[in-house]
């Protein structure tokens, strides 16, 4: 058996030393302790469609610079920029509410130093460790640069979503590590937009986690849209841990790219917790989007609902792979996961896994996948009223994500996500 | 108007149409009639322009265009309808969207300025009551979940709206009860016009009772084999289709 690939050493060697000596000591742990593992491959079962397009060149392993210059973004309300993983105040818009902080990770002190050191990693599964192979998330950990942390004191309300702006330079190769970390008190409530953009077209490797902690009867809603550059190769990893009566609220917009990769795991830990997860999926050319999510029903009396659709165009290659976990003590579980897929040329492929694994015996549990193509019929049917072709297709592939993104609670991620599905129906749908 | 000449078609290799004539006037109507198996919804979809149907031999042509070289959509801005016998149902697609959609490509294809939603949705209203749907359809996603009457009332009210040259109905009388059959009828008979030449398919004489045809045709193994006055249809309904020497439909069809 030929053995794997190893992560190269030149990884390990983070940059900026502006932080918190107990943040580099954790991120210097991490490192150490990725030191002797292996990169995933085609045998590695959860990167089994994805490891052939992972190019971990050291090229690729020095970090992207920092300051970077970047045109602001025109979005009003809050915004936080990260620039190449590093929070950059004179572009950025932070909210001052009674009862909220947003702290990069270079200015914690104190307390806040020990949250954000306990709350790194912490809501992000180590399992596929067992498989010998580099769980790419625990990388961010070892090369965190910035980050930030925001909190909410118990009973705040954000009154609009923030945006977290994460902008990736791709003038040069290289790599960004953005961290954010997120604990929600008791009944507050926010709406966090995650904006992952890019500019320039030279091959780079964005490497994040996002996590959020809700307290009881937190409510979170996270929005991450992605439309970096084709050059970009995207892991990212959402950790997400509930306590009891929370509920989260997860709408995701992906185009695809040489590489797109979202891990998103979510821990129900208290009863009565529930989470809702929506994800889109659009690819086309030779892209590529992989979605893995997690729902582990650790306690009683929680629900869960996921609907992801993907639709894939000419040789592109889109994977779902949604597992739930119910756990022994979490009775009265209640779940439900769709996964519908849209393939609109024959070159397309799309690759869905649902798994299940139900350890309690007293729980509701549904899921259904299905992949299909357009309905000629339907085509049918609309051009015989005058429609173009192109129209009758763009109205038949919308009708198949409508509701997902009619559901986006911020209207600015709606206009930014129907710009980006125009698009692609532009070139998906050639007149010829 | 209409003029198809020894038309044959074939959908999947099988042979259906077998040399139809047909001569159809501006502001005629004209009823086709025949046993199951026949060809009369090979011959709607032939004329609309499915794909799934070759046209192997024949010509029709819609005011001297020939109809046969141009794509369905082409067809359509050119003011062919078909209303469908079994219209397709499309979920997250809004009928308004729909509608709005087609009556724009029509008006682009006539060089007219795109219709905003606002006056579009006071016409469509407008429209929807005279076929007695609730407005409220207007916001479903397109025949979705709708009964087999409303879909066919939303086929009638698309042909007002859109002002087809050619309209031809497949079946549109089927799956109606007494009342919507009355509503379907008035809604077809308020599209009779002496610019519009319409082709209505039916098993039924009843519904000619509410729209009386100019001419009456029968189909029979792909070609029109009588034609003759709306009479026509009482005598083939008092004595179904053995007196034309169509054999009984269930030998037809094996």
């Amino acid at each position: 058996m030929k053995t794997a690939p190893m992560l190269s050493s030149a990884f390990l060697q983070p940059a900026g030393q502006a932080l918190p000596s107990t943040l580099l000591a954790l991120r210097f742990d991490r490192a150490s302790s990725l030191a002797d593992l292996l990169l995933p491959t085609r045998r590695t079962e959860n990167w089994k469609y994805s490891a052939k397009h992972l190019k971990l060149t050291d090229e690729m392993a020095s970090s992207l610079p920092s300051d970077a210059s970047v045109e602001a973004d025109e979005i009003s309300g809050y915004t936080v920029v990260l620039v190449n993983g590093v929070v950059r105040p004179e572009v950025s818009n932070y909210p001052f509410i009674e009862g909220l902080s947003i702290q990069r990770f270079s200015e914690l002190d104190g307390d806040d130093t020990a949250l954000a050191a306990d709350l790194i990693g912490k809501s992000i599964s180590d399992q596929p460790a067992k498989t010998g192979s580099v769980n790419l998330s625990q990388l961010n950990g070892a090369r965190f640069e910035d980050g930030l942390l925001i909190q909410l004191k118990p009973d705040t309300v954000l009154d609009q979503p923030l945006f977290v702006i994460h902008h990736t330079t791709a003038s040069q190769s290289g790599s960004a590590y953005p961290c954010i970390l997120v604990a929600v008190g008791r009944n507050s409530q926010l709406t966090v937009v995650e904006d992952y953009i890019s500019s320039g077209d030279c091959p780079v490797m964005v490497n994040t986690t996002t996590e959020f902690n809700l307290a009881d009867g937190a409510n979170v809603t996270s929005i991450r849209l992605n439309t970096e550059g084709q050059t970009v190769q995207h892991m990212g990893t959402t950790g997400v841990r509930q306590q009891r009566s929370s509920r989260f609220e997860s709408h995701s917009v992906g185009f695809g790219g040489t590489l797109r990769r979202h891990d998103l795991h979510v821990r129900l830990e208290g009863e009565g917790a529930e989470c809702k997860l929506n994800g889109v999926v659009v690819t086309q050319g030779t892209q590529h989007y992989d979605n893995h999510t997690t729902i582990e029903h650790v306690a009683a009396n929680c629900n869960s609902e996921e609907t992801y659709r993907n639709i894939a165009a000419d040789k592109s290659h889109a994977i779902f792979n949604g597992r739930i976990h119910i756990h022994q003590d979490a009775q009265k579980s209640n779940a439900n996961m769709s996964n519908k897929n849209l393939l609109l040329t024959n070159g397309a492929e799309i690759d869905t896994k649902p798994e299940l694994e139900i350890y309690a015996d007293d729980v509701k549990c549904a899921h259904g996948a299905t992949i299909g193509r357009l309905d000629d019929e339907s085509i049918f049917y609309l051009v015989s009223r005058g429609l173009s072709r192109r129209d009758a297709k763009v109205l038949l592939t919308m009708a198949f994500i409508n509701e997902l993104v009619d559901q986006i609670p911020v209207e600015q991620v709606r206009v930014s996500a129907s710009t980006g599905l125009n698009h692609f129906f532009d070139q998906a749908f050639k007149e010829v | 108007m209409l003029s198809i000449k020894n038309l044959h078609a074939c959908v999947e290799g099988k042979q259906i149409l077998n040399g139809i004539n047909l001569e159809i006037k501006a502001g005629e109507v004209h009823a086709i009639m025949g046993p199951n198996g026949s060809g009369k919804s090979t011959l709607s979809q032939v004329l609309a322009g499915n794909e799934a149907f070759d046209v192997t031999v024949g010509e029709v042509t819609l005011n001297g265009d020939n109809l046969l070289d141009l794509a369905t959509e082409e067809r359509a801005r050119e003011g062919v309808f078909l209303a469908f016998q079994y219209p397709v149902e499309i979920p997250g697609v809004s009928n308004l969207q729909f509608l709005r959609t087609a009556v724009n490509a029509m008006r682009k294809h006539q060089s007219k300025e795109d219709m905003n939603a606002a006056e579009f949705m006071k016409l469509a209203k407008e429209v929807s009551k005279q076929v007695d749907l609730d407005p409220a359809f207007l916001k479903r996603g397109v025949n979705e979940g709708f009964s087999g009457g409303e879909k066919k009332r939303n086929e009638i009210m698309q042909a007002l709206l859109l002002q087809p040259k050619l309209a031809i109905l497949d079946e549109t009388d089927s799956g109606l009860d007494i009342d919507a059959l009355k509503v379907v009828s008035d809604g077809v008979n308020a599209l009779r016009a002496p610019d519009r030449c319409i082709i209505m398919i039916t098993h039924y004489q009843r519904l000619l009772d509410h729209i009386v045809p100019d001419y009456v045709h029968v189909l029979a193994d792909g070609k029109i084999i009588k034609s003759g006055s709306a009479e026509l249809a009482l005598e083939l309904e008092a004595k179904g289709y053995g007196w034309l020497g169509i054999k009984d439909e269930a030998v037809a069809n094996q």
